[in-house]
C-alpha cells in the first residue's frame, strides 16, 4: 500500500501546484459533430498552434481546453474532413460546439495535417493501431465481408492462428486475454462461423480502436490488449439507410432523428444466407449467422445525453436435426453523459452482457447449454484542469455468473438424466486514476494506477483435495492425473472462496525531439481474473470462461515498451517503430488429454504456468496523395511454459527428490500463435473518380506445429507419438489480395447512392496449409501427411447503396 | 463430445486436402505392448493374445519382436508362430477376474511391468441400425445398455473396423441408455460388424480417449496439443528403489501400449 500512498501524494501535491499557477485562465470546451448527421466525432484535434498546445475530443466528442486570457488561432482538424480555422477571443469560459463537413474533395484538397500528427507526436499513448472505419471497408477481404478483426491483423503487433481460428492475438498474448468492448460491454467471443468472420458490423461502427501496451488505466481485466469499439449514435438530422448486398452475408441500417437534432436511433441488421458453406450436402442442413445493432441517443440538453444501445447476435447450425448449436453474444447498455462543469465530463453506465452456447445432439439424446453473463456498472470522470493537466478517474464494478454447462435429456425416452454443472460466481471491482499530464514542451506523461479486487463468491459444491492439491504426477508413469477429493463441502452463495487484490500502474512517457520526431516509453501491468478454458490452438465457442478462485491464480503481466515516432515530409508519411517485452505470471497450462469439455472438476486438469513474449513492431504509413496505405512487419516471438511443481509447493511427500516433469519437460515452447516474421502491406489507390484500387499482401512464418517423432499400434489403430511441443512449422504463408470499387459516376449529385466492390482473395491461389495431420490411410494402409488449406482463390462481388 | 467439434469443423469449411511429402523426426525405437486383454466371463478359459513390437519413425514400419519372456497373471506366454510377436496362453477366467493382475516382460536385458485391475461391463441390450447420414452417408448403428447405478462407470466400445468410443456414464447414471455410433464412412450392404462393449477402468479410459484422438484422423480445425499417450507400463530395470527413482532413466526407456484387462460383451449386426 506504501507505493499507492507515495503515488497519490505526488498526484494530490502536482493538481495544487497547478491550480496555484493557475492565473486568469479561460476555458473552452464542447462537442464536435459531424454536420451531416451530427454523429459526435471521436479524437477531433483542436489546435492552438502558436501556443503549440490543444486537446482532443474524447468517447462521446467532448472537448475542454483551458488556456491563459488573450486571442488564439484555434484549428480545428479531423482525417476526412474539412479543416475549420479561426480566431478565438478568450475573456471568457466558453462553449463552442463545432460541425465538420466531410471532405469529399479530398484528393485535390490541401489538407493540414501538420498540426494534427504533432499532436499525436506528442502524445505519451503508444502502442495503438487504430483504424478509419472507411479504410476497415476498403481492405480486401475474404468473400468481400469488410471485417474489424481481419483489418487490425494488417497492423503490426496483431496476428491469430489461422485462416479460420476465432479471435485475434497480440503481441503474442492469447484470445483470452482481449478485452473486446463494444459500447464499453464487454464482447466475449467476437467471431462468427469458428472465426471466419467477426462479429462487428460495419455499417454501425464509428470508432475502432486497439492498444496493445501502455493500456490506461481506465481498463483492465485482460493483460494483452484492449480493442474499443464504438457504434454510431444514429443521423439526428435526417433518415438515412445503407446496406449492401455480398458473397455471404447482406446488411441494412436504419438511422434518424426521433427528435431533429434532440434525439436520434440506429438499427442495423446483417445477416449471412442460410445454406452457406454445406450447398454440397444433399442433406438437409442450415448454417447461418445474423446481428443486430441497436441504438437510442437523447440530447437532454447541453449537459446532459442519455444512450441505450444493444447488441444481439447469433450463429445457428442444424444438420438433419441430428444436431443444432446455437451460441452468441448480447450486450444491452445505458449510458448518461452529465457535463458538470466546463472541466468536468462524466459518463454513468450500466451495462449487461451475455455469451450463450446451446447445442442439441439428437443422436445421444441431449441437450447442452452454458454460457457467461455480467453485469456491470461503471463511473468515469473526466476532469480538465489545463492544457498541461487532465485527470481521469473512475469506478467499476462487475458481477460474473459463469454456467459451466447444463445437461438435459431432448426427449422423454433421452437415457440422460438431468444435471447441472456447478455455476460459479464471482465480482471484480476496481477504482483508477489516471493523469495527463505535460511536465514541459518536450516531456510529457501520462500515470495512472488501478486497483482491482476480485472476490470468487461461494457456490453449491467446492471439492476439497488432499494438501490442497488437485494434481498429482505419477512419477513411474511420468503423467499428471486428477487427485481424488477427499470431501465435497458447499460454501454456499454468499460465502466467499478467495480473494485477490492487485494495485496496477501504468506508465507512459513522451520525449519530443523536434516537432516531427519523438521517443516514448511505457510500462503497463494487468491483472485478468477470467480465463479461456481452451486447449486448442484456438478457441472454440464451446469453450467455458472460468474465474480465478482456490485453485486457478489470476495472470499477470508486465509490459514494457519503447518507441520512436516520426512525421515524415510534415506528415505525409508517418514512421513509427516500437520493441516491447512482456512477461506473464500464472498462465494456465493442461495436463495431457486434459477433457475441458463438461468437466466439473476443472482444477484437477490445469496447472499454473507462466509466458513471455518479445518483439519490434514497424509501421511505415503514407497519409497524403492517390496512393495511400502502409507497411506494417513485426519480428516477435511468444512463449510459454509450464515447469514441475516443487515438492514444497505441491505438498505431498512422494519420496521423490527431483521435481516433476511438468508440461513439455518444464521447457519453454511456441504458443500456437507465434510468428516469428509478419509483413503486412497495404495500399489504396484512387485511380480516378470512379475506380479505386485496394490491395494487401501478407506474409507470415508458418504457424508452430508437430511432427511425429515415431509411431505404434493399439488395438488395429496407429498412433503417431511426438517430442518436445511446436517445434516444427507449418510452410510459411503468403497471399496477395485485390479489390476493385466503382463508384458509378451517376452517384453525383443525387440520394441514392451506389458502389460495387469486386475483389479477389488469394489471388495466386496459394494453398497455404492450415495444418499437416499424420494418418493411416485406410484404405491403402499406408501412411501419409496430409496437408489441409482454407482458402484457395476466392473472387466476390458485393453491391452497397444508401440513401 | 470433441468428435462434434470435428464435425462441424469439417462441414462448414470448404476446405482442400492433399497428400504432401514432410521428413519427420525420429528417436530410438521403444517396445510396443498390446496388452488389451478381452474376457467373456461366460467362458470358464479365456485366450490371452499380447502382441509386442518395436515402434519406428512415422513413414516406416513397425516391426514385431521376440521377448526373452513374458508373464501376466503368473502364466508364461508363449509365441505361436515364430516372428510374430504375438504371445499367448488359455488362462482360467476365474484367475483374470481380479484386482492387481500383473505382466512382466523380459526383453533385451531390459525389465517391463504393467500393473491394472479387471473392469466390469455391461451387456448390450440392443443394437440395430439407423437412418444414417449425420453430413454425408454415414452408416449410423444404435446401441442401447444399461449402465450400472451403483457405480461410476467408464466403458470402451469397439465398432470393428479399428472404430473405437469412449463413454462413462456421468450423464446417465443408471439409465438404460441410447446413442447412436456413425461411422467415417458409408459400409458396403451385407458387411458384418461386430461391435463389442467392453468395461475400462478410469486410467484406462483416459488413455483410449487420448489414443483415439490422436490417431483421428479427420480434418480438425481445432487442435489439441501433440502429445505422447503413455501407458501403464514402466520400464523397470534401474528402479532399485521405489523410494528414489532419481536414477531410473523413467523418461527416456519408457515402453508405449497399455496393460488392461477387461468384461466384454459383442453383438454382431450385418449392414443392410
Amino acid at each position: 500500500m506504501k507505493r499507492t500512498t507515495l503515488l497519490l501524494t505526488v498526484i494530490i501535491t502536482t493538481l495544487f501546484c497547478s491550480s496555484i499557477l493557475a492565473q486568469s485562465k479561460f476555458t473552452i470546451s464542447g462537442t464536435i459533430t459531424d454536420s451531416a448527421s451530427n454523429e459526435q466525432l471521436i479524437g477531433v484535434n483542436i489546435i492552438v498552434p502558436e501556443l503549440r498546445t490543444g486537446a482532443s475530443t474524447n468517447e462521446y466528442g467532448f472537448y475542454s481546453l483551458t488556456l491563459d486570457e488573450g486571442t488564439y488561432e484555434i484549428v480545428i482538424s479531423y482525417l476526412g474532413f474539412k479543416t475549420i480555422s479561426q480566431t478565438l477571443v478568450l475573456d471568457s469560459d466558453k462553449v463552442l460546439n463545432f460541425s465538420l463537413e466531410e471532405n469529399l474533395e479530398e484528393l485535390d484538397e490541401v489538407v493540414i495535417t501538420k498540426d494534427v500528427e504533432r499532436i499525436n507526436i506528442r502524445k505519451p499513448q503508444m502502442s495503438v493501431n487504430s483504424l478509419n472505419i472507411s479504410t476497415v471497408k476498403q481492405i480486401p477481404v475474404v468473400l468481400g465481408e469488410a471485417d474489424v478483426v481481419k483489418s487490425l491483423l494488417l497492423l503490426p503487433g496483431v496476428t491469430n492462428a489461422g485462416e479460420a481460428s476465432s479471435g485475434f492475438n497480440v503481441r503474442g498474448g492469447a484470445v483470452d486475454q482481449n478485452l473486446i468492448l463494444l459500447d464499453e460491454a464487454t464482447i466475449f467471443n467476437s467471431s462468427h462461423l469458428f472465426g471466419l468472420f467477426s462479429v462487428f458490423n460495419p455499417d454501425a461502427i464509428k470508432d475502432v480502436k486497439l492498444f496493445k501496451g501502455s493500456i490506461p488505466a481506465r481498463y483492465g481485466g485482460r493483460v494483452s490488449s484492449v480493442l474499443e469499439i464504438f457504434q454510431k449514435e444514429g443521423n439526428s438530422k435526417e433518415f438515412k439507410v445503407n446496406g449492401g448486398i455480398g458473397a455471404v452475408a447482406s446488411r441494412l441500417l436504419l438511422e434518424g432523428p426521433i427528435k431533429k437534432e434532440k434525439s436520434s436511433f440506429l438499427v442495423g441488421g446483417r445477416a449471412s444466407y442460410a445454406h452457406l458453406f454445406l450447398p454440397l450436402f444433399d442433406i438437409d442442413n442450415s448454417a447461418y449467422f445474423y446481428d443486430l445493432n441497436t441504438k437510442l441517443n437523447f440530447n437532454i440538453n447541453e449537459n446532459n445525453n442519455l444512450y441505450f444501445s444493444g447488441y444481439f447476435g447469433r450463429d445457428v447450425f442444424n444438420i438433419n436435426d441430428n444436431f443444432e448449436n446455437i451460441y452468441g453474444n448480447s450486450v444491452l447498455n445505458f449510458r448518461w453523459n452529465h457535463i458538470f462543469s466546463k472541466k468536468l465530463f462524466s459518463n454513468l453506465s450500466l451495462i449487461y452482457s451475455d455469451y450463450f452456447y446451446g447445442l442439441e445432439l439428437d443422436f445421444v439424446g441431449f441437450l447442452w447449454n452454458s454460457g457467461i453473463r455480467n453485469f456491470n456498472i461503471k463511473y468515469d470522470l473526466k476532469q480538465y484542469f489545463n492544457d498541461r493537466l487532465q485527470i481521469n478517474y473512475g469506478l467499476n464494478n462487475t458481477y460474473y455468473s459463469f454456467n459451466p454447462g447444463k445437461i438435459e435429456p431432448n426427449s422423454d425416452d433421452s437415457g440422460i438424466v438431468e444435471e447441472q454443472l456447478i455455476k460459479k460466481y464471482a465480482n471484480e471491482f476496481a477504482a483508477y486514476i489516471d493523469v495527463q499530464h505535460d511536465i514541459t514542451d518536450r516531456l510529457s506523461l501520462e500515470y495512472g494506477l488501478r486497483l482491482s479486487y476480485f472476490i470468487r463468491l461461494g457456490q453449491d459444491e467446492l471439492n476439497v483435495y488432499a494438501n490442497d492439491n488437485p494434481v498429482i504426477f505419477d512419477p513411474l508413469l511420468l503423467i499428471y492425473q486428477g487427485a481424488e477429493p477427499i470431501e465435497v463441502i458447499n460454501p454456499g452463495r454468499g460465502g466467499e472462496l478467495a480473494n485477490f487484490t492487485n494495485l496496477e500502474p501504468r506508465v507512459a512517457m513522451a520525449y519530443v525531439i523536434n516537432d516531427n520526431n519523438s521517443v516514448k516509453a511505457s510500462f503497463t501491468r494487468i491483472a485478468q481474473y477470467l480465463h479461456l478454458l481452451s486447449n486448442t490452438s484456438s478457441p472454440t465457442p464451446l469453450d467455458v470462461w472460468t474465474p480465478s478462485g482456490p485453485f486457478v491464480k489470476p495472470q499477470l503481466l508486465n509490459q514494457y515498451a519503447l518507441g520512436y515516432f516520426r512525421n515524415i515530409k510534415d506528415g505525409d508519411f508517418s514512421f513509427e517503430t516500437e520493441v516491447f517485452y512482456k512477461k506473464l505470471e500464472n498462465r494456465i497450462d493442461y495436463i495431457d488429454g486434459a477433457d475441458l469439455i463438461a468437466n466439473d472438476a476443472i482444477e484437477q486438469v490445469i496447472l499454473n504456468g507462466e509466458g513471455r513474449a518479445y518483439g519490434w513492431e514497424v509501421l511505415l504509413r503514407k497519409n497524403e496523395g492517390k496512393l495511400t496505405g502502409w507497411l506494417a512487419y513485426t519480428l516477435s516471438k511468444s512463449e510459454q511454459r509450464t515447469p514441475g511443481r516443487d515438492i514444497s509447493e505441491v505438498g505431498t511427500n512422494t519420496g521423490r527428490d527431483e521435481t516433476e516433469l511438468g508440461i513439455n519437460n518444464g521447457e519453454w515452447y511456441n504458443t500456437p500463435f507465434d510468428k516469428t516474421h509478419d509483413l503486412a502491406l497495404y495500399g489504396n489507390y484512387e485511380i480516378n473518380d470512379k475506380w479505386r484500387i485496394n490491395s494487401n499482401f501478407i506474409y507470415q512464418t508458418g504457424q508452430p506445429t508437430n511432427y511425429p517423432i515415431g509411431q505404434f499400434e493399439f488395438q488395429g489403430l496407429t498412433i503417431p507419438y511426438f517430442g518436445l511441443r511446436n517445434v516444427e512449422r507449418l510452410p510459411d504463408y503468403h497471399r496477395l489480395d485485390i479489390s476493385a470499387t466503382l463508384t458509378p459516376r451517376k452517384n453525383k449529385g443525387r440520394k441514392w447512392q451506389t458502389e460495387w466492390v469486386f475483389s479477389v482473395y488469394n489471388i495466386y491461389n496459394r494453398r497455404n496449409a492450415a495444418s499437416i495431420n499424420f494418418r493411416r490411410n485406410q484404405d491403402t494402409g499406408v501412411n501419409e501427411a496430409i496437408r489441409t488449406s482454407i482458402f484457395g482463390i476466392v473472387p466476390s462481388v458485393s453491391y452497397n447503396f444508401k440513401f | 463430445m470433441k468428435r462434434l467439434i470435428y464435425i462441424l469443423a469439417v462441414i462448414f469449411i470448404w476446405s482442400c486436402e492433399d497428400v504432401i511429402e514432410v521428413g519427420v523426426p525420429s528417436e530410438e525405437p521403444r517396445l510396443i505392448i498390446d496388452a488389451l486383454v478381452r474376457v467373456d466371463t461366460t467362458q470358464t478359459v479365456t485366450n490371452v493374445s499380447v502382441k509386442v513390437m518395436e515402434s519406428s519413425s512415422f513413414f516406416d514400419s513397425l516391426q514385431p519382436v521376440e521377448l526373452d519372456q513374458i508373464t501376466l497373471a503368473g502364466q508364461v506366454l508363449l509365441q505361436d508362430v515364430p516372428g510374430s510377436g504375438i504371445y499367448s496362453k488359455d488362462i482360467s477366467t476365474q484367475t483374470l477376474m481380479q484386482e492387481d493382475l500383473f505382466l512382466a516382460i523380459d526383453y533385451n536385458d531390459q525389465i517391463f511391468v504393467g500393473l491394472t485391475d479387471f473392469a466390469t461391463a455391461v451387456p448390450i441390450d440392443s443394437l440395430w441400425q439407423g437412418p444414417g447420414g449425420l453430413i454425408d452417408n454415414e452408416t449410423e448403428l444404435t446401441v442401447r445398455f444399461t449402465d450400472n447405478a451403483e457405480s461410476d462407470d467408464y466403458y470402451l466400445f469397439d465398432f470393428d473396423l479399428q472404430e473405437f468410443l469412449t463413454t462413462r456414464d456421468q450423464f446417465y447414471q443408471g439409465q438404460s441408455f441410447e446413442f447412436s455410433y456413425f461411422y467415417e464412412n458409408e459400409l458396403a450392404a451385407g458387411t458384418e460388424v461386430e461391435v463389442s462393449l467392453m468395461g475400462a477402468t478410469e486410467e484406462f479410459y483416459r488413455y483410449m480417449e487420448k489414443i483415439i484422438e490422436q490417431s483421428n484422423t479427420d480434418l480438425n480445425l481445432f487442435d489439441t496439443p501433440a502429445i505422447t499417450v503413455k501407458g501403464n507400463i514402466l520400464n523397470a530395470t534401474d528402479i532399485q528403489t521405489i523410494s528414489d527413482l532419481s536414477q531410473a532413466n523413467l523418461d527416456s526407456n519408457f515402453p508405449l501400449g497399455y496393460f488392461a484387462v477387461v468384461q466384454e460383451y459383442k453383438r454382431t449386426i450385418t449392414i443392410e
